[in-house]
This record gives C-alpha cells, sequence and structure tokens, in this order.
C-alpha cells in the first residue's frame, strides 16, 4: 500500500500557485501535515482525494496515476473535508444510510458498520435526530463516521478536530492511532499538539512546498540543541523577537521567559531545552522563509 | 449621514461581491440578447395592427417597456439572494454583531439590486440608441424621448423589483423556492393590476404611462385604429403607420411623481422587510425550525446518560483480533464499540442509491404536502378526462415544484459535494438515480391521468404523459447542475408551466392537454430534449468532478 505525490502543482485563476513541485511517498500510517494558513494543505488534502484535479504533477495509489483512473481510489477512500455540509432533514443514521449507498456498501454491512461508527463517534443518542438540529461538535463527528464508513485503506482528514472539544479531540486523535495499523491516514492540521500525538510521519507545508519531511524523531534531530530559554524583562521582549526566532514565553515573576529556538546560545545565561515539535516547525518554517527571500534577493 | 455611509457601503460591497461573479457575465448576455431581439424586430410595440415609425420617442418608449417587463420578472430570480449569501458565507454573523440597524442592511441590499437591474437598463438604453441609428428610419437622435422612458418608466420599476427581492429574502416561508413561484404570479397579477382595478396609476411597471400618451394620439392620427395596445414577440411584420406622429410621452410633473412614487413604495417594502429581518440569528430563522430544535438538542444538553462517555476522556485499546476497538473512559467503564472490517463491497447496488435518492427528495416535506400530492391524484381518477390529464395533471406536476428544484443543486446548497465527489463511480451511479427518483415523483403524483389515459386508450396522450414525466425532472435536473442554484429551475418552470399547461399553449403544452395537430411529434420532441437535457447533466457535473 502506498501513495506518491509526484511533482504535484496547482495553480488556480489569477495564477495563484497553490501547489509547486510537492513530492512524497507514504505508506501504512499517519502522516501529518503541518502547515500555516494558506499554505496549501487543503489544496493538496482535495488533489489527493481526488476532488480536484492538478495543473501538474501526478499521483499515484499503488502505482495507478488516480487522475486517469479515479475510481480505484474512492472505493477504498474515506475523505473528511474541511468545510463540509450535511442534509438538515435527514437525521445521523439515514444521512450516513444515504453515503452507505453511494459508496457501494451493501445494506446489510452499512446498517452493522453505522451502528458501529455512530457509537464510536458518541451519536447512538441524537442518531434519529434530524441533523439540522445538530451543533458544530456533532456534525463534525458525522463526518468523521462517513469517512470511516467504508472501511477505507486511505483515510484523509482535514482539520477534523476543528470544533471539537478537549475530550473529542483526545479520543479522535486516539482512533486515528488505531487506524493507522493497515492504512494510511493523513491528518492535515495547524494544531501541532494533534500531530504530536499520532502521527508517524511528518511533513510540513509552506507557500506550497514541503519543506521538511520525515519521522518526528528525524525532525527533532534537526532542531536539537538549538532549543534555549532566556530570562528577559516585558520591556525587552521586542528586542528579542526581532533578533530570535520566539517559539513562546511565559510571564513569571522574574520576567519574561522566552524559548528560543537558534544555534548558538543567545546569551551566556541561557539554558539549553529539550525541543518539541513545535520548535522544529517553526524552525523549519523560518529557513523556508529564508530561503525564499535569498532566492527572490538572486532574482 | 452614518445612515447613508452605512447604506452606500453595504451596497457598494454587495455589488461588487456580484458583479466580480461569473453569473454577472450571463446577467449583462441576458441584457445584451434582449437588446438584440428588440432591435431584430423580435419584439414589437404595436398599436392595433400598426406600429409608428422607429424614431427616438418610439424605439425609448419600446425598448423601456420591454425592459421594465421581461427585467421585473428576470430579473427577480437574479437579484434575490444577497441577503442569503451573507447567510451562507457566514458574513451575516459578523454584520449582526455591529451597530448596523436591519432597514441600512437591507436598503443597502435593495440598492445593490437596483444596481444590478440598472446596467441592464442601461445596456437596453444603448442598445435603443443603436437600433435607431441601425434601422435608420429617422436619424434624428432626439436623447429626451429616447432616454427619458428608461429614467421614468424602467428605473422604478427596477426599483420595486430590488426592493421586493429584499422583502421576499426575509419573509419566512418566501425565502426559498415556494417565494420563486409565488413571484411569477404576483409580476403576473402586477401587471393586470390596472386593468382589473381599472385605476392606471397602480402600474409599478408604467405600462399605462406610455398606454396613456399613445392611444389617444393613434385614435386621433390613425383613422382604421380600433384601439388596442400589445407588446409582443412577433409572428409577423406590423404596418407602418407612416403618417403617425408621437413626440413621446408628455412627462407632467403629475406623471413623474406617480412614477417617483413608487420610489416610495419601494422604500415601504424594505421597512416592512426589516420588520421581518431576523438579522442573522438562528434562533429566529425557519431554516431551524422548532420542530427540529425540539428534537436535536445541542450536544451539551443531552441526557447525562448519553453525555456521559463524551465527558469522560477515552483511551483506544485493540482486543486480540485487532478488528475490535475498544473505547474506555477514564472513570475505567469499558465501553467495547467493535468496528468490523469491511469485507466486500456491493458497489453495484442501483436501486439501493435509488431508493435512497427518492428517500432523501422526500425527506422534510410536512404532511400536508402528501395530503395535496393526494387530493390531486385522487381527483384525477375522479374527474372527467379532459380535467384529469388537463389542470388537474397540470396542478399535480406544480405540486412537487421544490422537490424536483433540489435536484442536481442540493449538494452544493448543502455542502455535500465534496464528500459525494470523492465516491467511486459517482457518475454513473448518483445522477441517475437522482434523475430517476424526479421521475418517480413526478409518474406518482400523475399516476391518476396516466391511467385514465390507458384505460380510455388514449396511446399518443399516455406518451405525452410519459414526455411529461420525463421532462421535468430532466429539466430540473440540467438546470440544476449547470447554474448550482435551485430559483432558475423554480422561475423557468413556472413560467413554462403556466404558458404551457395551464393556458394550453399548443407546442409549450408538455403534458400533452392542448389539442396538438401533432401529438406523437410534439411528445417525441419532449422525449428527445428530456435525453439532451439529461446528458447535459451528465455532462456539466463530469466536468464538475474533474474541476471542482
Amino acid at each position: 500500500m502506498q501513495l506518491a505525490v509526484e511533482n504535484l502543482s496547482k495553480t488556480y485563476r489569477g495564477n495563484v500557485r497553490a501547489l509547486r513541485g510537492f513530492t512524497l511517498m507514504q505508506g501504512p500510517g499517519v502522516l501529518g501535515l503541518l502547515g500555516p494558513n494558506g499554505a496549501g494543505k487543503s489544496t493538496l488534502m482535495r488533489v489527493l482525494a481526488t476532488v480536484t484535479q492538478p495543473t501538474a504533477g501526478r499521483v499515484l495509489w499503488n502505482g495507478a496515476d488516480i487522475s486517469r483512473d479515479p475510481d480505484s481510489l474512492r472505493s477504498v477512500l474515506g475523505y473528511l473535508p474541511q468545510d463540509f455540509g450535511v442534509y438538515p432533514n435527514l437525521n445521523a443514521f439515514e444521512f450516513l444510510e444515504y453515503l452507505a449507498a453511494v459508496k457501494g456498501i451493501g445494506a446489510a454491512s452499512a446498517r452493522r458498520r453505522i451502528a458501529e461508527l455512530l457509537e464510536l463517534v458518541n451519536l447512538t443518542g441524537a442518531a434519529r435526530r434530524p441533523l439540522g438540529g445538530y451543533s458544530g461538535g456533532m456534525r463534525q463527528r458525522v463526518g468523521i463516521a462517513q469517512a470511516l464508513l467504508n472501511d477505507p485503506q486511505l483515510l484523509i482528514v482535514d482539520e477534523p478536530t476543528a470544533g471539537l472539544d478537549p475530550e473529542e479531540r483526545v479520543r479522535f486523535r486516539n482512533l486515528l492511532s488505531e487506524l493507522s495499523g493497515e492504512r494510511i491516514v493523513i491528518l492535515s492540521t495547524h494544531i501541532v499538539s494533534d500531530v504530536e500525538a499520532v502521527a508517524t510521519s511528518i511533513a510540513i507545508v509552506s507557500s506550497g512546498q514541503l519543506v521538511a519531511h520525515g519521522a518526528p524523531e528525524e525532525l527533532l534531530s534537526a532542531v536539537a540543541g538549538k532549543v534555549w530559554e532566556v530570562v528577559v524583562p516585558s520591556a525587552e521582549l521586542a528586542a528579542l523577537r526581532q533578533r530570535y526566532l520566539v517559539s513562546s514565553t511565559a510571564h513569571r515573576g522574574d520576567g519574561v521567559h522566552a524559548r528560543i529556538v537558534t544555534a548558538a546560545a543567545p546569551s551566556p545565561a541561557a539554558r539549553q531545552l529539550e525541543p518539541s515539535l513545535e520548535d522544529a516547525y517553526l524552525l523549519a518554517l523560518a529557513e523556508s522563509r529564508q530561503t525564499s527571500e535569498l532566492r527572490g534577493a538572486v532574482a | 449621514m452614518n445612515l447613508a455611509r452605512s447604506i452606500s457601503a453595504i451596497a457598494y460591497a454587495d455589488f461588487l461581491e456580484r458583479v466580480r461573479r461569473y453569473s454577472f457575465l450571463v446577467t449583462l448576455l441576458f441584457a445584451v440578447y434582449l437588446g438584440y431581439a428588440v432591435a431584430t424586430g423580435k419584439v414589437l410595440l404595436k398599436l392595433g395592427d400598426y406600429r409608428s415609425v422607429y424614431n427616438s420617442a418610439w424605439i425609448g418608449v419600446m425598448c423601456a417597456l420591454v425592459t421594465s417587463l421581461f427585467v421585473s420578472l428576470v430579473g427577480f430570480y437574479i437579484v434575490k439572494g444577497s441577503v442569503e449569501r451573507d447567510r451562507q458565507t457566514g458574513v451575516g454573523q459578523i454584520l449582526a454583531a455591529t451597530p448596523l440597524n436591519r432597514f441600512s442592511y437591507l436598503a443597502g441590499k435593495a440598492a445593490s439590486n437596483f444596481g444590478v437591474l440598472s446596467s441592464i437598463v442601461v445596456i437596453l438604453a444603448a442598445a435603443a440608441l443603436a437600433m435607431q441609428l441601425l434601422v435608420g428610419e429617422d436619424p434624428h437622435v432626439h436623447l429626451w424621448p429616447l432616454l427619458s422612458p428608461f429614467l421614468l418608466i424602467a428605473l422604478p420599476a427596477m426599483a420595486f423589483v430590488a426592493a421586493f427581492a429584499v422583502l421576499f429574502e426575509t419573509v419566512p416561508g418566501l425565502r426559498g423556492g415556494f417565494g420563486n413561484v409565488l413571484w411569477f404570479f404576483l409580476w403576473t397579477f402586477g401587471l393586470s393590476l390596472p386593468e382589473i382595478t381599472k385605476q392606471h396609476w397602480l402600474d409599478p411597471l408604467g405600462f399605462f404611462s406610455a398606454v396613456d400618451s399613445l392611444t389617444p394620439a393613434a385614435q386621433a392620427q390613425l383613422p382604421d385604429y380600433k384601439g388596442g395596445f400589445s407588446l409582443t414577440i412577433a409572428d409577423r411584420a406590423a404596418k407602418i403607420a407612416t403618417g403617425f406622429h408621437w413626440e413621446g410621452i408628455d412627462w407632467t410633473p403629475s406623471v413623474i411623481a406617480l412614477r417617483f412614487a413608487w420610489l416610495g413604495v419601494a422604500v415601504i417594502l424594505i421597512g416592512i422587510a426589516a420588520v421581518f429581518f431576523d438579522r442573522f440569528d438562528p434562533s429566529r430563522s425557519r431554516a431551524v425550525s422548532a420542530r427540529k430544535l425540539r428534537g436535536a438538542q445541542p450536544a451539551d444538553n443531552l441526557p447525562q446518560a448519553e453525555a456521559g462517555s463524551i465527558t469522560v476522556p477515552g483511551e483506544l485499546g485493540t482486543s486480540a483480533g485487532g478488528s475490535t476497538t475498544s473505547l474506555v473512559g477514564a472513570n475505567a467503564t469499558p465501553a467495547l464499540i467493535h468496528l468490523t472490517p469491511l469485507t466486500s463491497r456491493d458497489s453495484s447496488g442501483f436501486p439501493r442509491i435509488f431508493t435512497a435518492e427518492l428517500k432523501l427528495a422526500l425527506k422534510g416535506l410536512r404532511w400536508w404536502w402528501y395530503a395535496g400530492a393526494l387530493g390531486l391524484l385522487i381527483a384525477q381518477f375522479a374527474a372527467p378526462l379532459p380535467i384529469s390529464r388537463g389542470p388537474l395533471l397540470a396542478a399535480a406536476w406544480i405540486w412537487p415544484v421544490l422537490v424536483w428544484s433540489a435536484l442536481g443543486t442540493r449538494e452544493r446548497r448543502n455542502g455535500t459535494a465534496q464528500i459525494l465527489f470523492s465516491c467511486a463511480r459517482i457518475l454513473p451511479r448518483q445522477l441517475p438515480a437522482s434523475w430517476l427518483a424526479g421521475v418517480a415523483i413526478a409518474a406518482l403524483t400523475g399516476a391518476g391521468a396516466a391511467l385514465r389515459l390507458l384505460i380510455a386508450g388514449d396511446k399518443n396522450g399516455f406518451l405525452a404523459w410519459c414526455a411529461g414525466a420525463l421532462f421535468i425532472p430532466s429539466l430540473a435536473l440540467a438546470l440544476g447542475v449547470i447554474t448550482s442554484t435551485a430559483k432558475f429551475f423554480e422561475g423557468v418552470f413556472t413560467v413554462l408551466w403556466y404558458v404551457g399547461p395551464m393556458n394550453q399553449t399548443r407546442g409549450l403544452d408538455f403534458t400533452g392537454a392542448a389539442r396538438s395537430l401533432y401529438p406523437a411529434r410534439d411528445a417525441a420532441i419532449y422525449l428527445l430534449l428530456s435525453a439532451v437535457l439529461v446528458a447535459a447533466a451528465a455532462v456539466a457535473r463530469a466536468r464538475q468532478l474533474r474541476h471542482n
């Protein structure tokens, strides 16, 4: 089971380039797709989900080009878009039954599967109520259930935890970990902690390009020895931000404790810290921006 | 000052949003086509059998009346939807949290509607000038007689329509398809209001401003003029009254005041709309009805027994088989959830997807809808055949108009397109199933007339019935998929239904009740048209699947 993204580009009307020469290989496991807003994550997800055609490049599912034969992927695909709707007059059971029919799942299998999924997403009690009256979090859980309806080999979830409360978020992360054994799960988010919890590999996307890709340990090793904590008066924080990449701050009695990502110790009093994935993510983004600026200056 | 600034800001932003959409190009094309139709004599203003020489006064009033007549009908469907757009995009929620009052907001929307409709008027005014120069029957251009009818007949009518569109968007029950259907009948009523009441001033479209000026001149100058004034789609050329001299409408202060009074009516309509406007408060919206709210409590209000597991952080473990997932709450109360792997996929199950589409189409309809459909069905069985296949079948086939108008648009309207379009073999399965569900609804609601035709041995009648039952959902599906909006079908079908089956206009009566000389040929045309429409829907949907 393999998903290969080869030199993928997508340009929208008005010459807006959402993806540029994106290349990636992924086997079973959870791929966490991280990037700032507008980085091109959702476009990549839509292309992978066969909803959008790329402008150039191709996506291979087990060696087959999904542009030429989208149905080969669609039959084993589960997709939770970032923005999706429901039919307000149907209840959760009817909506999932409808989608099961559309996805070609037999009636008996569908009924059993729907009951299990509703239980899994904690909607059994609300399953017979019209979706029009559901809260945002409940709708999101219906979206998660529909993505799992056909027992997908490739599960693509775009900002799946949006609208979920913290406990539901934890449950969903655990569910993704559980599901990832024999399938590929692609999780797009800008919440680093979601990815940190479940991803077996991480891809960082910025301005439509792949900035970094590897196992979490690999990304962490890239930032090892580069994370420092310094304590400065509040008045000096702005100056510190100008000079260094500050990943977080905390106001304490002795001043502001600033977490800095930089190769050399920012001051003799600086204390080295264990790097986190958020540090690695911010460093990768900062380096990518510097490279782009350099390229721009050369051009 | 603040009020004016708010209104102009809302209007300007809304106008920009519209004119930057491709649909605005379609609007302009409609205007250009209308101008072309007038310029090439396809639409004629006649006094009895006569028309005047094409001078500035005649062309000005003719083009302005055409604008007033057609744009007031079609323009409503073009401009309606600006409040709904704010509702759908969520911009409304942002605006609702500002000090902006309801009247200012709706006045801004009406002003934007007026701006869009005025752009059509401007194109037609330019077309009128071009027409005079191109036809060349009178090369002397007089700007006031040429343009004043646009200013004083067409523009107040557009203001009236712009305000009505806003009113329909705010009054509960008129926002959706019912309002779209109702507008046609209201427009017809408005058109005939001066005749019905014998009060020529009750004329929002401004026809009688022209009639009251033209007919006395015709009576004085045309010896064989026996009365009559028409704006018709020309089937044959009119006689040119070369000796007829008319300098245009005499715009006296009272006539002008009467026309501008409609601007005042428009303001009143906006005021009424402001009373009904829910200011994007979902609790006042009918979108989530009280029935649904009662049925669906938000997660926070779920009974404790159900909500228990939500409030407990869960951990997932795996049983030995790997196919069983267990959800264990932090309170250590295990809740086993079995997620059975799917071993087979029955991808060919077309009957299931058809049933699902049919259920989806009928879901949410209230009891009175079924009662009405059943009543019409029983009446078709009971009434004499001409009544059964005529007005009763026509009524039975307008009844589900809002069900059909969802065909092809439901996926976009409800935001399920991305989920559906990523399913396997969606085009050859879901689209035909959706269409067939529409056909089934036509067959069920018109079954009484069909049975009567069969019993009477009227083969051609039955063939026409079949053609009608296939044509309606085909038209709905094609227009729905292509335009992604229900209102286009609702408008087109209502007009077609009124002109065709209700008035039994030969060729346009898709039910076959009008006594055509060639019933089988007409039915064959509608069957062919149905096939073309379904093919067009499939092509458009295939394109959407590729370029979503």
